[in-house]
């Protein structure tokens, strides 16, 4: 029994006593092979997945590894179990391998053939496997190398891919350090892809994730694809790509609902390229329109379920991927390892922070009561229109004017869900409100107000969930949400996760209403950013009123 | 004095050699046997003999299946001959436990024995009658060899078409006398022949040593670090299984047992598989921890509050000393491919778990620091024991042992620990008090709604954790947590919010989060707004005088009436009862459609009724070593007397020229010894009637309860049941 700071638990949940001098050395031993699943202020915890084991092997490192790190650091003995399940589970990394050979194409070896027997009888391989070649090796038809990857992945043995990627057609991209540093972290991520080939970065909201795609970008020195979430997004990557790089105007194309240029970097919208014409993706073909030697995925959680398709054609060119949660709501997080990649990086949202990167954020919950009548009526309301009913109601409305005046002076965005109350904020707190509604131009010109200071708030609908860059925003008010979005809430903080100029703290505050479902769902929503170690604070709706907070 | 049969060796041996066969074959003295001739009579019977059979490992058994193929008597030598020279040493522990015996002429085999090794030991024929000349064999046709070598290993039968019109090798054979007919179609190997085929050998080879058991070497220090992680664990375990059924008793099977969805429910409560579940709830039912109540229902018993008080060590020891001897398979519960049998239901008692858990232990003993793989293990149990009556499961049985003294700690990382060799020996166990990790007194409760114990909680605080928490992550450290449903469960067992926040914030060491605070604060104001209570009847009157009336009425007080409403009075009394004293009192009450009451019991349950552990079943266990002494002094005194009784009765018999008389005990080990003798017999024989006659025999053989011999009066071979026979005199 050692004093170390690591507890494994017989479910394969580590628990990181971060308080522990070692726990920083635990930290970066056990971070190449498991997955951080909370942060909170105390105990990390870490679960030990076949995904994260195979990440591991994919890495260089091997089970010895693995358990004389976990027994070196742990505290107690670590359950016999669970060192055999490890050995076990990394064994099956690697026994398959996807190759590229000169005669006969893509071919999947093995070093074990009772492996390759098993995987080549699976109903799901067959049809994409070509003709035997011996005993331990069978081609593989080179349109399916995603495909493939999947399967296998699903049945458990997973294939290592050695079968290379192209270059890419070359285009010169270095990163213009002139008047700001890349961070240190920043640097990290980038080369950790870079080594990897392919794979994703986890990086929290405002952490600087585009300029790690930048730097991705001058690693490969080709041209490069750039699939965002929207219009607004894209706009901003290539201003970004602008001030951070090399690259000039007339090197960067914007394809979108509005213009569709295909430049050496290009940044293409999901909306654009899942828009099917008479049944057809006919946008999907801007993958191949090019030799794309780098695809940058932003904001990977939100992958449209074509692309994905799509991207299990494209396994010869190197991928990167982009989130600041790696939480899918639909399950998919397996896809993603197999057809994007492994996670190549990831650091708790706190470390960031307390290395200035991104600002302090105080999270409140501010709790209203509703009156007597709407309690009523709240109590009779069909289930379905309940959680609209209690997030919508009136009070709230007295809660948000009062904290914009409280905060008056200061960038604040109102953030909501339903659009009634969006347009009743904005007319009460009169100011301008943008929804799914609103053009982009006007969009833009009110972003572009709202940075020089010209308004100092907004009431905006969940088209602002993603990617737009308010560097000033040091408020957010949030007043409904898509129900119990965990995903959705910690998007929202990293709205105004930025580092400010004068080092302020940032201020998040939810309006809840009381003994509701609208509570519940609150929740939920912070449970994400409760793990990442943000406490919330509860106040009473009172309390803003008189002014005591 | 001659001595020929085994009860005359018996009355030859010392103590020592008594006390040698008493400890491998314990059923001989329970209960005590009364004289010698009586002990002999137990040795040589069936299935004592097939017990002892049992005990032996494959060499002493080959040297035994050699030592039935030879003819009696025989000497040590000619076993020597057909098996190996280290045979001396088998032999003697066969004579020592009764197996073989010698005798003036040589060494025997009790008389039963060969019945209980079958016809063909070894798969060897019966000796040939006729003379052969052996060395001819060499002298084979070559179709005749060929039938020979199928011969040669057993069994020794062989079917021919015809035996007056056999093939051209068959027929040599015939004629050399090489093989014998047995009937129409059947030919026998004699066993002379099969052993100079053999090479001079009766077996193909003499499994002389043990194997070695193979598997991956441990260090000693992570085994036992291993072994106290699953000491902790499998207590929590019990603990916990036993918590959840003092919340929730799950309903027994009607055949008994727990139900396949309750299995899962627990496996899913425990987070563990269903097998490992299956043995957790076995243990605490082989521990009389459980309880199965009036209902049937399963529940913790008295005992467990006791349990729950002892040290580690003494829990645990209790839970895995039950589990060795006890004769239930929880390996049986949930087979892939098999029927499916309930845990602690009636159907998993398998007679032979506990020896076979014993020597798979005992195996693990012996080769400290060794993980044994399955292959080799199992290798060196057919070895240890290689004939066993009802030994379908011994492979499965063993392995099972392996998995679960790996759950119990007695074994870590599969080798044997410090805390299996002493619970083995019969040591001392509180080693484990001092080498369990510590005990902590503090949590860390975090922002998001958990509360880490890094480490193993004292119990008190567990216990109230528990019960204010919802268990996420089990295994060194626990993590807890909270919910509004899981306050609700605090508030419901008695704590108010203000008693759990301040165990908390006592409990943990870093300060509350404001959302719990908020948390229990919001769930125990909504808590018990809504009042539920027992009740057997009611009493309604929108006359509030009335009530009021009744409730001062001092003939009603039997009623203990309570008034929840001002309109409504309740009594634990049923409506029938109610009515009746309230009519006695001059009212006039009816009756009104009492449906709707929802009954709800207390919620930490124990059962009313006594806990009845399952009954072992199996192998008798070994007396000590004093018990054995006044055994064999019992048995001395007894056959002074015996012997003296004998001698007087015969005086009496022959003075009154009555029908021979002697005690079954005696009956036997006569019949037993004149048929050795081959010497004809007066018996007296009872009919169907009762009436008793005289006959003359000679006894060929015992079998089956019943005496085979030759009748002089009718010259025909019959069989006289022994029960019937009233005594024995030697002609």
């Amino acid at each position: 029994m050692t004093d170390g700071p690591l507890i494994v638990q017989s479910d394969k949940t580590l628990l990181l006593d971060i308080d522990h001098p070692l726990s920083t050395e635990c930290r970066r031993a056990i971070a190449p092979f498991a997955e951080l699943e909370r942060s909170p202020e105390h105990i990390h915890t870490y679960r030990l997945t076949p995904l994260g084991l195979w990440n591991a092997r994919a890495a260089g490192h091997d089970a010895e590894q693995v358990i004389d790190t976990l027994i070196k650091y742990s505290r107690y003995a670590v359950p016999h179990s669970i060192l055999i399940d490890v050995a076990e589970t990394m064994s099956r990394y690697g026994r398959l391998r996807l190759e590229a050979d000169p005669v006969h194409g893509l071919i999947l070896v093995t070093t074990d053939s009772a492996v390759l027997e098993e995987v080549i009888r699976a109903r799901k391989i067959q049809p994409l496997l070509g003709a035997r070649i011996d005993k331990e090796t069978i081609a593989v038809l080179p349109s399916q190398r995603g495909q493939i990857k999947q399967s296998l992945l699903r049945l458990g043995w997973p294939a290592e891919d050695f079968a290379g990627y192209v270059d890419g057609q070359a285009h010169e991209i270095a990163l213009k350090q002139e008047d700001w540093k890349i961070r240190p972290y920043q640097e990290l991520a980038a080369e950790g892809f870079w080594h990897g080939g392919s794979g994703v970065v986890v990086l929290p909201c405002g952490a600087g994730k585009t300029i790690v795609g930048a730097a991705a970008m001058a690693h490969a020195k080709a041209t490069t694809l750039i699939l965002v979430t929207n219009t607004v997004a894209a706009r901003q990557w290539r201003e970004e790509l602008l001030k951070r790089t090399t690259l000039n105007e007339d090197e960067i194309g914007e394809y979108s609902g509005a213009k569709k240029e295909i430049r050496p970097v290009t940044i293409a919208t999901y909306q654009v390229m899942t828009k099917k014409k008479n049944g057809v993706y006919s946008h999907l073909d801007l993958f191949d329109s090019y030799d794309w030697g780098l695809i940058i995925y932003d904001e990977v959680h939100l992958l449209p379920a074509p692309i994905f398709r799509f991207t299990a054609d494209i396994q010869s060119r190197r991928r990167l991927g982009l989130t600041a949660t790696l939480v899918r709501e639909d399950g998919m997080e397996g896809e993603v390892f197999s057809l994007i990649g492994p996670k190549r990086f990831d650091v708790p949202w706190k470390e960031i922070e307390s290395q200035g990167y991104i600002a302090p954020a105080e999270c409140i919950e501010v709790r209203v009561n509703l009156t007597e009548t709407e309690r009523l009526s709240y109590a009779t309301a069909e289930v379905e229109n309940r959680y609209r009913f209690c997030a919508t109601t009136r009070t709230k409305r007295d809660v948000v004017e009062a904290l914009v005046k409280k905060h008056q002076g200061e960038q604040i965005l109102v953030i909501g869900q339903y659009i009634d109350q969006l347009d009743e904020l904005s007319e009460v707190l009169g100011v301008p409100v943008i929804k799914g509604e609103t053009p982009v131009k006007e969009r833009e010109i009110l972003f572009n107000k709202f940075r020089s200071g010209e308004i100092t708030t907004l009431v905006v609908s969940k088209v602002a969930n993603f990617s737009i860059d308010l560097p000033d925003a040091t408020i957010a008010i949030q007043v409904s949400g898509a129900f119990g979005s965990r995903q959705e809430e910690a998007q929202r903080l990293g709205r105004i996760l930025r580092p400010k100029s004068d080092g302020r703290g940032a201020k998040f505050y939810s309006v809840v209403s009381r003994d509701t479902i609208d509570q519940d769902f609150a929740q939920n929503r912070q449970r994400f950013l409760a793990e990442q170690g943000y406490s919330y604070k509860i106040i009473d709706a009172d309390d803003v009123f008189q002014g005591k907070i | 004095m001659e001595m020929r049969s085994f009860s005359d060796y018996l009355r030859s041996v010392d103590d020592e050699a008594f006390l040698k066969l008493f400890n491998a074959r314990p059923d001989l003295v329970a209960p005590v046997p009364a004289d010698i001739a009586s002990l002999a009579v137990r040795a040589c019977s069936a299935p004592s003999l097939a017990r002892a059979i049992d005990s032996l490992n494959q060499w002493q058994f080959q040297v035994l299946e050699a030592a039935a193929a030879l003819n009696e008597p025989f000497t040590l030598k000619s076993i020597v001959a057909i098996t190996d020279k280290a045979a001396a040493s088998a032999l003697e522990h066969l004579i020592g436990i009764g197996l073989v015996y010698p005798s003036d002429d040589g060494m025997r085999l009790p008389s039963q024995l060969r019945d209980v090794i079958g016809n063909e030991p070894a798969g060897l024929g019966p000796s040939s009658i006729a003379k052969i000349k052996i060395a001819d064999v060499d002298k084979a046709p070559p179709e005749a060899k060929k039938v020979l070598e199928r011969l040669i290993w057993g069994p020794p039968r062989g079917s021919v078409g015809d035996i007056k019109n056999p093939g051209p090798g068959v027929a040599w054979l015939l004629e050399q006398k090489f093989l014998v007919p047995l009937d129409q179609r059947t030919v026998i190997l004699p066993r002379e022949v099969a052993i100079y085929l053999r090479g001079g050998k009766v077996h193909k080879e003499s499994f002389i040593n043990q194997p070695e058991l193979s598997g991956a070497k441990r260090i000693e220090h992570q085994v036992d670090l291993a072994a106290i992680a699953n000491i902790s664990t499998v207590l929590r375990w019990v603990e916990e299984l036993l918590n959840f059924w003092a919340d929730e008793p799950s309903d027994a099977l009607r055949a008994g047992g727990l139900g396949v969805r309750d299995l899962k429910i627990l496996s899913n409560h425990l987070g563990v598989d269903e097998s490992c579940t299956a043995f957790i709830t076995e243990l605490a039912y082989l521990s009389s921890l459980i309880s199965f109540d009036a209902q049937d229902r399963i529940m913790p018993s008295h005992k467990f509050d006791i349990w729950l008080m002892q040290t580690p060590a003494d829990r645990w020891q209790l839970l895995a000393s039950q589990w060795l001897i006890t004769s239930r398979a929880s390996g049986l519960v949930g087979r892939a491919d098999a029927k499916n049998v309930a845990a602690l239901g009636p159907e998993l008692d398998r007679v032979n778990a506990a020896k076979v858990r014993a020597l798979t232990l005992s195996i693990l003993k012996e080769n400290p620091t060794v993980a044994p793989d399955a292959g080799s293990f199992n290798n060196v149990l057919t070895w240890r024991a290689p004939v066993r009556r009802n030994s379908s499961l011994q492979e499965e049985l063993a392995n099972w042992t392996l998995r679960e003294a790996e759950w119990l700690g007695i074994t870590g990382q599969g080798a044997i620990s410090k805390y299996g060799i002493e619970f083995l020996t019969g040591e001392d166990l509180s080693i484990i008090n001092q080498d369990l990790p510590k005990t902590v007194d503090h949590i860390l409760i975090q922002s998001d709604n958990t509360a880490i114990a890094p480490g193993p909680l004292e119990h008190e605080i567990s216990q109230q954790l528990a019960m204010m928490a919802e268990i996420e992550s089990r295994g060194g450290a626990t993590v807890y947590r909270f919910s509004e449903a899981t306050i609700r469960r605090a508030l419901d067992h008695g704590k108010t919010g203000d008693e759990i926040k301040s165990f908390l914030s006592k409990t943990s060491k870093t300060p509350m989060p404001q959302p719990l605070e908020y948390l229990i604060a919001d769930v125990s104001k909504k808590h018990g707004k809504l009042r539920v209570g027992n009740t057997s009847a009611f009493i309604r009157c929108e006359d509030t005088a009335l009530i009021s009336q009744i409730m001062n009425d001092k003939r009603l007080e039997i009623l203990a009436l309570r008034r929840i409403a001002p309109e409504v009075v309740i009594c634990d009394h049923d409506a029938t009862d109610t009515m009746r004293i309230l009519r006695e009192a001059g009212y006039l009450p009816a009756g009104e459609s009492a449906t709707g009451i929802m009954l709800t019991g207390a919620r930490s349950n124990r059962a009313l009724t006594k806990p009845r552990p399952p009954r072992v079943i199996g192998e008798i266990e070994i007396p000590n070593q004093d018990i054995l002494n006044s055994a064999i002094r019992a048995i001395r005194t007894g056959e002074k007397s015996t012997h003296k009784q004998t001698h007087l009765r015969q005086a009496a018999n022959e003075a009154l020229g009555a029908l021979p008389r002697t005690t079954a005990n005696e009956t036997m080990d006569l019949v037993n010894r004149y048929i050795l003798e081959e010497k004809s017999l007066s018996i007296g024989y009872a009919d169907n009637n009762g009436a008793v006659t005289h006959r003359i025999i000679d006894p060929i053989r015992v079998s089956a309860g019943a005496l085979i011999a030759r009748d002089h009066a009718t010259g025909e071979v019959q069989s006289f049941r022994i029960p019937r026979i009233t005594g024995v005199a030697p002609l």
